[in-house]
């Protein structure tokens, strides 16, 4: 039973951890360019935080993957 | 309240004796959005500005040039002047400022040159103090060179070695030099002391000792700077006596000359003047009757058409957009949202303003990220202040976002979640540390009202987290048909009942169709219920989805099954609102404990550094939960919820009116 729970919290972990690593990975270039538009017209921050929120609900899949995973612990 | 005001296009014809005094009526009447008369049109040419505009610029910027040269800068706004007296008073004032100023602004130029004339003397001179020899005494000589300049090390040995004859005089840190030799030796001499580092020094003209003549130059320097102080200090009294006059006239000048510059964007004829403008439609007859009651039949206001919605979308799709302004007819407290949709794009005139919704959708949201009474009251009260106190827009949006997401945050961390700085109020059946057995009072489950009982805490972030997920994608969904609902009425609005049954119906229905098979999904993944293929649920959640893919083909193409999966991770995408709630819930569980730790053993010092954990970390709590309880909330509003209706891209309903600021007009 302990290793059981022990590899479902590796499992768990591993959902969100990468999840998140993807997220960053997709977010980080995003965010740049937003960044950089916004430098030019103020007015484009709405359009920026859209564009560069979209690639997070990646990291919400890990998460809500990861509870599952905990729940059945 | 859910759509932008109805606009009427009106025309303004006059005679252009009246256009002086009709200027003056639409910026008083505050409701009349300009139109720029298109330049190519036949028979008309642009209107020219009113004959005080030259005039009035002029003075503007004599009036600007007194103000540079007073150095006024913009300070706390002083009491309001009337514009009546600025305008009766500012030929003379301005002739008066002139001349008031012009003595004291005269001497300090002169000063000020005067002085950076002795700061260049004196750097001149500087190094040549430190040798004995008067400044007349380094020139005119007919048979010898003389070098003066910086060196390295002390060449005069090697001059002694190669020179027959030579004088060289150093300063006592043996770093400048001055050497006298005869000029046959001269090219010798310099290439010894090149390579000594030799830099020359080029010597003033002038009679008499450096270091004298510098003491003289400090003189006059001290006395200088002390004039150049008291003119800096007269220059001070009139910035003080005149900047409030000043800051008036520049505002009522520059009101003046807008006002005056109105008609470029008119048209006129040899004797007319032609006005193309937007006005609200409920606006239109006090308009007509103010003009009336003033100008009497002169000048003429025409109404062209009242927009209708369906027309503004058919005249886009044929002659290109028209810019309808868009004014937002939400009432005041929703205003405050305004800024959060103006972010994304202004709402076009024929479309449902989202404003109101998401003033709704998006406190509720934050609420219940946050969920928790410690942090709810300080969300509300600087919420409050900010409100109060706050000018700017972006401000004023944050400022909101804090006050009414604080008080849903207040709502659900009582009745919801029952806790406050993440300790529940009443005991806990896990065992964990609440505020009944930090007190070490029992504090109840529940406040009996007789007829109704209301619940403190109902729900624990951390243990019903099953619960809290199954509750956010229901609220989800429900965002979701609200977001549809209003796709649908926008279609329905612009382009008639039946695209907007092909276009959005069949998202209803697919999502539906979705609530069906979650109901299923939730009974066989989460309670461990057997799958049976031939549940009603999924029959009937199947069926709805598959009916409304094939409307969706037929009406949108097969975009639609590539946007399916995009509608699950949507929903999917609501679970955030319990993860984030989890995740503040962990935090706050951590430094909790931590604190009580570090008390429990020993008093003291230790008592100090727990209190200062437990304020640290709750601190830092606090400011993840504005930023990330208020970035999510919004995300799901712009991500989630407009794309599924929002089209944006209007422009904002900007009428001709004056906004005083130094200056009151009775």
């Amino acid at each position: 039973m302990a290793l059981e729970a022990g590899l479902i919290a590796i499992g768990a972990g591993i959902a969100v951890g990468l999840a998140g690593l993807g997220a960053g990975i997709a977010e980080g270039p995003v965010g740049a360019a937003a960044v950089g538009a916004m430098a030019e017209n103020e007015k484009l921050f709405g359009k920026g935080l859209v564009l560069m929120v979209i690639p997070e609900t990646i990291v919400i899949f890990g998460l809500v993957m990861a509870i599952l995973l905990w729940l059945n612990m | 309240m859910l759509l932008p005001e109805q606009m009427a296009k009106v025309l303004i014809v006059g005679s252009k004796d009246r256009l002086e005094r009709t200027v003056d009526l639409l910026y008083e009447s505050r409701v009349v959005h300009l139109v720029d008369f298109p330049p190519d049109k036949e028979g008309f040419t642009l209107g020219s500005p009113l004959p005080i505009a030259s005039k009035t610029s002029e003075r503007l910027l004599r009036l600007r040039a007194i103000e540079k040269d007073l150095d006024i800068k913009e300070p706390k706004v002083p009491e309001p002047l009337s514009a009546e007296r600025i305008r009766k008073e500012i030929d003379a004032a301005i002739i008066s400022l002139d001349s008031e100023i012009l003595d004291v602004i005269g001497s300090k130029a002169k000063l000020e040159e005067r002085l950076s004339e002795l700061d260049q003397q004196k750097r001149d001179l500087q190094p040549l103090a430190s040798l004995p020899l008067d400044l007349e005494l380094y020139r005119d000589f007919r048979s010898l060179t003389v070098f003066v300049g910086h060196v390295r090390t002390d060449p005069s040995g090697v001059l002694q070695e190669s020179l027959d004859q030579f004088e060289a005089l150093t300063a006592q840190d043996g770093k400048l030099i001055a050497v006298f030799v005869q000029r046959s030796e001269a090219n010798e001499a310099q290439r010894i002391l090149m390579q000594y580092g030799f830099s020359e020094v080029s010597v003033p003209q002038g009679t008499g000792k450096p270091a004298e003549i510098l003491n003289e130059i400090q003189k006059e320097e001290s006395i200088l700077r002390k004039s150049y102080e008291e003119v800096q200090v007269t220059l001070g009294r009139l910035r003080e006596k005149h900047a409030a006059f000043v800051l008036a006239s520049d505002e009522e000048l520059g009101i003046e000359v807008e006002k005056a510059e109105m008609p470029l964007r008119a048209g006129a004829t040899v004797h007319s003047f032609v006005i193309d403008a937007w006005v609200p439609g409920k606006n239109l007859d006090k308009l007509k009757e103010d003009f009336n009651a003033k100008l009497g039949d002169g000048v003429y206001i025409e109404l062209l058409e009242v927009k209708n919605r369906k027309d503004a979308e058919e005249d886009a799709e044929e002659i290109g957009p028209e810019d309808v302004p868009t004014k937002a007819s939400n009432p005041r407290p929703l205003n405050l949202f305004n800024h959060l949709v103006e972010l994304v794009s202004t709402p076009r005139y024929n479309e449902i303003d989202p404003t109101s919704v998401i003033s709704i959708f998006f406190p509720i949201f934050f609420g219940l990220m946050v969920g928790d009474v410690g942090y709810g009251i300080p969300f509300v009260i600087l919420g409050f202040l900010g409100l109060r106190k706050c000018k700017s827009d972006e401000w004023r949006t944050i400022s909101t976002a804090l006050f009414f997401g604080g008080i849903f945050t207040l709502i659900f961390g009582f009745i919801f979640f029952g806790e406050a700085l993440g300790m529940h109020f009443a005991p806990s059946p896990y065992g964990e540390l609440t505020w009944s057995s930090l007190l070490g009072i029992e504090l109840p489950h529940s406040i009996d009202l007789g007829l109704f009982s209301i619940p403190i805490g109902m729900f624990s972030k951390l243990h019903d987290v099953k619960i809290l997920l199954y509750i956010s994608v229901w609220i989800g969904i429900v965002h979701l048909f609200t977001a549809f609902g209003l796709g649908f009425a926008n279609v329905a609005m612009r382009r008639g009942l039946k695209h907007a049954f092909l276009e959005k119906f069949t998202w209803i229905l697919i999502l539906t169709g979705g609530v069906f098979l979650l109901l299923l999904m939730v009974d066989a993944l989460i309670l461990g219920k057997p799958l049976i293929m031939t549940d009603l649920r999924m029959l009937a959640g199947a069926g709805l989805v598959i009916v409304g893919m094939a409307i969706g083909l037929k009406g949108e193409g097969a975009k639609v099954i590539l946007e399916l999966p995009g509608l699950m991770s949507n929903v999917v995408s609501y679970t955030r609102l319990t993860a984030i709630g989890m995740s503040k819930a962990g935090l706050a569980l951590a430094f909790n404990s931590i604190s009580i730790e570090m008390i429990a053993p020993g008093g003291g010092i230790m008592i100090v550094m727990a209190i200062l954990v437990f304020i640290v970390g709750h601190l830092m709590i606090f400011i993840l939960a504005i930023i990330s309880a208020g970035l999510q909330g919004i995300r799901l509003q712009y991500v989630e919820f407009f794309m599924k209706f929002y089209e944006g891209g209007g422009s904002k309903f900007n009428p001709l009116m004056i906004r005083r600021k130094y200056t009151t007009e009775v």
